[in-house]
């Protein structure tokens, strides 16, 4: 009990006589950190957002005209059999003239001087969540415009694809600075656990001759950098809180893109302490980084 | 007796110079031992050495049974507590109290606090040192720094005490309580070697002297009337 009381009081000293450099590893890991936290934000939002636009995608599977009662339920039997349908809706030639004159009361005049009705009856398709992505909307797609009755299939293919292609490149600029200003974390929390081994190379000295172990040496500096990471994480993620909270109430305030606010989350409480734990891991990796350069003596 | 320290033909050299000399000897248990020499005679090496701080080009150093020279790094702490050390500059922790100073060794072996609040308070009550537990080393003199230096030194019950030039920043006076206080510790059954240049410690102490002369072991001899502990 004594001996942990004691690493964790060595640590807090650490933190304490070098409280400038302490404050200013916070601070900087905070900045790293808040530049991934964005980027990761931007990647969560946008996730969500294409999600409730999937939701919304519904294929249109227009059928040929004047096609027999009987090919037209065979169709709809395929399409309700198939594993990659949540739904089927019929639209008859009839619904869709009433449809247009409900949404666009003006042109129906257009249809008027045509006769017969031009609009085509339609399958409404909505896909299982698990194959809306636009690789598996466009393998569909495919498959049953080659059925026989089909005219043709329509859906927000671009819409789609270029929201996935955005999440992809995020995800990838997400990647990458995660990791490049993860290691610059590393390289800061490392920075200031080795001013403290430096700082207090004589205690290490008297620790190591009345038979300290290494470990015992060692885990105050670990205990640093966890607590450093751990603190740095927690700031960011205020910061990006604040921001996040600062850009909806400008947009409240503005009342351009109004709608929006409500759609910007922040991230879960789950995700908030598994980055303060990813904090805590990459300041006891340049804790650890930092004592394997500088070393703390033969045993 | 037992030999609780013993030196087979160790050789050290510092940049070409020979720091010692195919050096061989043993201590028994319980001795009192004097290790004299001037400046740069080798003392402070082969104390290192013994608590395998720096390890011999040439032969082998046993300490109670274990051979240094072939120690892997994570059993040297555990050959330190079993050797206390005592230095001429104390080494004494500045930010620490008097009492956790001493504690440390303690501490370190992850005594239990019942263990450390006893071992602590008898090793400073030994030291006679006990009436400053709570103060910071700098606001003791040096003779009570060097016994708080001793108390830390012995508070775990080492069986080898190790003391280099424990009285070179002492005056005379407090240098003759330094000596009584290790012949104490030896009386007590703690085997004890001290390092020192200064051949007037000698008027006090009547026990075995090994004289180091540049790396060479020069002579062993005993000095006053009592021999062993």
């Amino acid at each position: 009990m004594r001996r942990l009381f004691y690493l964790v009081r060595e640590a807090w000293v650490n933190m304490r006589t070098n409280r400038t450099t302490t404050i200013v590893a916070i601070l900087t890991t905070a900045f790293a950190l808040a530049c991934v936290g964005i980027f990761l934000l931007l990647y969560v939002n946008l996730r969500n957002a294409a999600g409730s636009l999937q939701e919304d995608v519904k294929v249109m599977v227009y059928l040929e005209d004047r096609l027999p009662s009987e090919q037209v339920r065979e169709l709809e039997r395929t399409l309700k059999t198939d594993r990659m349908v949540d739904g089927v809706l019929f639209i008859s030639k009839a619904q869709a003239l009433g449809e247009f004159r409900v949404q666009f009361p003006s042109e129906s005049h257009l249809l008027e001087g045509l006769g017969e009705n031009p609009l085509p009856a339609s399958f409404v398709v909505t896909l299982a969540p698990s194959f809306r992505s636009p690789d598996a909307m466009k393998a569909w797609v495919e498959r049953v415009q080659t059925m026989e009755g089909v005219a043709k299939v329509d859906y927000n293919q671009e819409w789609s694809s270029l929201l996935a292609g955005l999440i992809g490149y995020i995800e990838l600029a997400a990647i990458g600075v995660g990791i490049l200003l993860s290691a610059a974390a590393v390289t800061i929390i490392g920075n200031t656990t080795r001013l403290a081994l430096l700082a207090r190379q004589e205690e290490i000295e008297i620790l190591r001759l009345i038979g300290a172990t290494r470990t015992f040496i060692r885990i105050p500096y670990f205990l640093e950098g966890a607590v450093l990471g751990a603190c740095g994480s927690a700031l960011s993620l205020g910061i990006l809180k604040f921001a996040v909270e600062l850009f909806r109430q400008q947009i409240q305030l503005t009342g351009r893109f109004s709608g929006i606010e409500g759609m910007i989350s922040f991230f879960p409480l789950s995700v908030c302490l598994a980055l303060v734990m990813a904090g805590m891991g990459l300041g006891f990796a340049g804790s650890v980084v930092s004592l394997l350069r500088v070393g703390d003596g033969r045993a | 007796m037992d030999a609780i320290i013993q030196l087979i033909h160790v050789s050290k050299w510092h940049d070409r110079r020979a720091a010692l000399s195919d050096v061989t000897f043993e201590i028994e248990k319980g001795e009192f031992v004097l290790l004299m020499g001037a400046s740069g005679a080798g003392k402070s090496t082969l104390l290192r050495m013994l608590i395998a701080e720096e390890q011999p080009d040439e032969g082998q150093i046993f300490v109670h049974g274990k051979n240094v020279t072939k120690l892997r790094p994570s059993e040297i702490p555990y050959l330190r507590r079993k050797v206390g050390a005592v230095f001429q500059d104390f080494r004494l922790l500045p930010k620490k109290s008097v009492f956790d100073n001493v504690a440390l060794p303690l501490i370190v072996q992850g005594a239990s606090e019942k263990d450390i609040r006893r071992k602590v308070t008898e090793a400073l009550r030994a030291v006679d040192v006990d009436h400053k537990n709570d103060q910071l080393p700098s606001s003791l003199s040096t003779g009570e720094q060097q016994r708080v230096c001793i108390a830390r030194s012995i508070v775990n019950g080492p069986v080898v005490l190790l003391a280099d030039e424990p009285t070179g920043n002492l005056d005379p006076e407090r240098t003759r309580e330094i000596m009584e206080l290790f012949k104490l510790i030896n009386a007590r059954g703690t085997t004890v070697v001290v390092a020192t240049h200064d051949p007037h410690v000698l008027k006090d102490v009547n026990r075995r002297v090994i004289t180091l002369v540049q790396g060479v072991l020069l002579a062993e001899h005993r000095v006053g009337e009592g021999v062993g502990g």
